[in-house]
């Protein structure tokens, strides 16, 4: 039963970083392999604060918080300037860059080593320590992420991304400030993604380099391409779907020294086939 | 005293291509101006101009006597000029209706945050917005497809529904960039008689056309436009009997 | 003495990078696909020499060995990912996407059947050191140097002299002669990606003889060889070559300061510096 749970409690958790993603590939359309930059720096943040007790768990969430608005804004802001290709090398260049920075930067991060002793989220000076007290909050911050998701999609702001998304020019030919619109995405794909980075590393008590990778990014993506673009049905599915593959791969027998390339490849698949056969995933709108 | 729109000494290089060529020229408030000349004489270029998606090497923009060159678009339509665009950009993926609530001035709930700490108010004004759209569909005559997707409207629809986004900004002046080319005759009657109607409604409307029948109908004054500058201006009538002018209209074209 | 030394070094690796530009390089001006599993094909070489070299087979026939796998691979992913998809007119977005898959699919089944350790290779030439004037040069970087040279060179001879190479430069050189003549696609971009993939094959194959091989080492090259296209301009193979050189001496020099951990920081920044001041490239044309 905690095996579910924990299930659970990660596919809640990347529920919020779908949504980020969803938010930056699926509705303002840009290409981005470096999600889990800005998951990661949010889980940084947030364990260093614990780890050092200069705050509690819901300060330094905001902290994370703001702090991955800042920077997805300034990450995704060369793609605003530059066509959508240069921004592919500015993402996978940021992706690198920030496991250069977590890897090598052993006083903030921990280096390859990781850091453990996370403690667990509080709220208010009450520890969540068991793993259901824990799926309830991974549930309510999931269910609010997914309510402004929903909320900001059905509003004029919503449709506004999807024109942007469709035909910039003639959104500012329009009258409106496009530039705007599209940093305050970001801004909220930042938001999501260092919610989800401060919850996970407080739910898993250690974080290490690999959860924030290339290959992480890579799973984002392919949750937002598995799931399907704009909907917040996709950007739940798409978690749910991809955090159980891998739980099917063990029933087939594959040595474990494969199993993270069996995984990876995997990912690749699924990418190459929902890109040529379903670009709308399995509930979504066409990419 | 100024010009309505008036637009002078306007110079702009590609490489080592002169596309506007001190060009300048003025419109009066009221009228439909036609824009005529061979293709590449800088009629697209000289509306890239004038709403504020290039940015001349030269040259200044004005309208009711305020300079305009240099300002973003969503500055220029807030200043009261909305283009159309030759290959129309519409939102295929979305509605008729979400396309003409794209074109009106931003309200509530298009900033993230009142969107998502206000939703009833935003759900309330949008709804009052989305009447708005409707009657500028009604103007054009599509309120029966409001919610079809645009891919799945006529090539005739399509071009109904750039004029109503382009009067969902409450623009007064309109700069449509060929707005009956492709269709056929039916079509093209309507979309002439709601260009009359726009005029009759108080817009000024400057319009680039290829149509010399189109031109003659509907125009009160022409800009002929050659290698980027205004080579001749007058009415229909002055222009069409000019015989060099046809000469470079349709021996170049040719 | 060290300054010199690594300043050689990131010529000779350098000239290695500028010819995986110049291979990008010509496939994106032709395509305009942004080929990211082009630093698959990349990987591939190495590995596919590794293996010939395991069985025998002598190096330069294990070089073009790896070499017709690596074309193989290129046109099967025009043929059977990137066509279909055009055909279902699929966004820049989704182009993008599939390719990434791809990358991910070649790099993990390298992981897989090789597993994602470094693997060496044992040649005694290439480690073999050639003292000259205080600097040491492997037989690898010797090996690096010329081949990668004359790579370039069989490129731009390609570029300038073919009838094939000269459209692709006019198509590449005017997105406005592009829209109107739209080189006839499916053959064209085949074999343009087929080439690219057999040239990619070289630096593939010769820069992990000093380095080892790794699943996922594919990357950072292309990494580096897309920044040097874009700084150098694209269209512009010299310039992409040419760049390629720059960035990575300054990767090198810069170990001079800080540890090289850090050195794709160097890259990054350079791409970012020329994103603020030179959007379009030094060398592109118009």
């Amino acid at each position: 039963m905690d095996y579910f749970y924990s299930y659970l409690i990660l596919a809640e958790i990347y529920v919020l970083l779908g949504l980020s993603t969803n938010l930056l590939v699926g509705v303002v359309g840009i290409f981005s392999v470096s999600q889990a930059a800005v998951f990661g720096v949010g889980a940084y943040i947030v364990s260093d604060f614990l780890l050092s007790g200069t705050l509690s768990f819901l300060p330094a969430l905001a902290v994370a918080a703001v702090a991955c608005i800042v920077l997805n804004v300034l990450l995704t802001l060369p793609s605003l300037r530059v066509s959508g290709d240069y921004f592919v090398v500015t993402s996978f260049g940021i992706q690198l860059l920030a496991t250069a920075v977590f890897t090598n930067w052993t006083g903030g991060t921990g280096g390859a080593n990781g850091l453990p002793g996370v403690p667990p989220p509080d709220l208010f000076g009450f520890p969540l320590e068991e793993t259901r007290q824990i799926l309830g909050f991974t549930t309510v911050a999931a269910g609010l992420g997914c309510l402004a998701f929903w909320l900001a999609m059905r509003a004029p702001y919503g449709r506004l991304l999807k024109a942007i998304r469709e035909d910039e020019l003639a959104v500012a030919a329009a009258g409106k400030d496009v530039l705007r619109a599209k940093v305050s995405a970001a801004a909220l794909a930042g938001a999501f993604a260092g919610v989800a980075g401060g919850v996970y590393a407080t739910y898993m008590s250690f974080i290490d380099p690999s959860s924030f990778d290339l290959d992480a990014s890579v799973l984002l993506l392919t949750m937002v391409v598995v799931g399907g673009a704009r909907t917040l049905a996709g950007s739940i599915v798409g978690p749910f779907v991809l955090l159980a593959l891998p739980q099917l791969l063990q029933l087939v027998a594959i040595p474990t020294t494969v199993a993270a390339s069996a995984r990876q490849l995997l990912y690749g698949v699924l990418l190459i086939a929902f890109a040529v056969f379903r670009p709308q995933g399995l509930a979504g709108e066409r990419l | 005293m100024s010009a309505y729109l008036e637009v002078s000494g306007v110079n702009q290089r590609f490489g080592g291509l002169q596309a506007l060529n001190d060009c300048g020229f003025a419109i009066a408030q009221g009228g439909i101006t036609c824009m005529v000349g061979p293709n590449g004489a800088g009629k697209t270029t000289i509306f890239n101009v004038i709403t504020g998606f290039l940015r001349p090497d030269t040259g200044h923009v004005a309208f009711r006597g305020r300079r305009l060159d240099g300002l973003r678009p969503q500055a220029i339509v807030a200043a009261g000029i909305a283009r159309s665009f030759q290959n129309l950009r519409l939102f295929v993926d979305l509605t008729a209706l979400e396309n003409v609530l794209i074109g009106l001035p931003s309200g509530f709930g298009e900033a993230p945050l009142g969107a998502l700490f206000r939703p009833f108010h935003t759900a309330r004004l949008d709804r009052a917005r989305r009447a708005q759209a409707m009657e500028r569909l009604e103007h054009v005559g599509l309120a029966d497809r409001a919610a079809e997707k645009v891919r799945n409207l006529s090539y005739g629809e399509q071009k109904l529904l750039t004029v109503a986004r382009l009067l969902a900004t409450g623009a007064e002046l309109l700069l449509l960039d060929e707005p009956a080319s492709g269709l056929a005759a039916g079509a093209l009657d309507q979309v002439m008689a709601l260009l009359r109607r726009l005029q009759g409604e108080g817009k000024t409307l400057l319009v680039v056309e290829h149509n010399t029948r189109v031109v003659q109908q509907i125009a009160d004054h022409v800009l002929f436009l050659h290698q980027g500058h205004l080579m001749a201006e007058g009415t229909p009538a002055q222009i069409i009997a000019d015989p060099a002018l046809a000469e470079i209209y349709f021996g170049g074209a040719l | 003495m060290l300054l010199l030394q690594l300043l050689v070094n990131g010529i000779v690796t350098g000239c290695a990078l500028g010819v995986v530009a110049v291979s990008f390089a010509l496939v994106y001006a032709t395509t305009r696909i942004f080929h990211i599993a082009h630093a698959g094909v990349y990987t591939l070489g190495g590995y596919l020499a590794w293996s010939l070299l395991a069985h025998g087979v002598p190096e330069p026939l294990a070089l073009l060995g790896a070499m017709a796998g690596c074309t193989v691979l290129g046109a099967a992913i025009q043929h059977f990912l990137y066509a279909p998809l055009e055909r279902r007119r699929a966004t820049h977005l989704i182009v993008l996407i599939a390719s990434l898959g791809a990358l991910a699919v070649i790099q993990n089944l390298i992981a897989a059947v090789y597993s994602s350790d470094i693997l060496e290779f044992t040649i005694p030439w290439a480690s073999a050191v050639v003292t000259l004037g205080g600097l040491r040069l492997t037989g690898a970087q010797l090996a690096t140097l010329a081949l990668s040279l004359a790579a370039f060179v069989g490129m731009l001879w390609f570029a300038h002299r073919t009838l094939l190479g000269k459209r692709i430069r006019a198509v590449a050189s005017n997105p406005f002669l592009a829209e109107i003549t739209r080189l006839e696609p499916r053959a064209v971009y085949v074999t343009v990606i087929a080439i690219a993939s057999a040239v990619v094959c070289i630096p593939g194959v010769l820069v992990p003889l000093d380095l080892g091989l790794q699943p996922y080492g594919g990357v950072t090259p292309l990494l580096t060889a897309t920044i040097a296209m874009i700084a150098g301009g694209v269209g512009s193979l010299g310039g992409a070559f040419l760049f390629a050189v720059v960035i990575v001496v300054l990767q090198n020099l810069s170990l001079l300061v800080m540890p090289g951990e850090w050195s794709i920081g160097v890259t990054f920044a350079i791409f970012v510096v020329f994103m603020l001041f030179r959007p379009r490239g030094l060398f592109a044309a118009g």
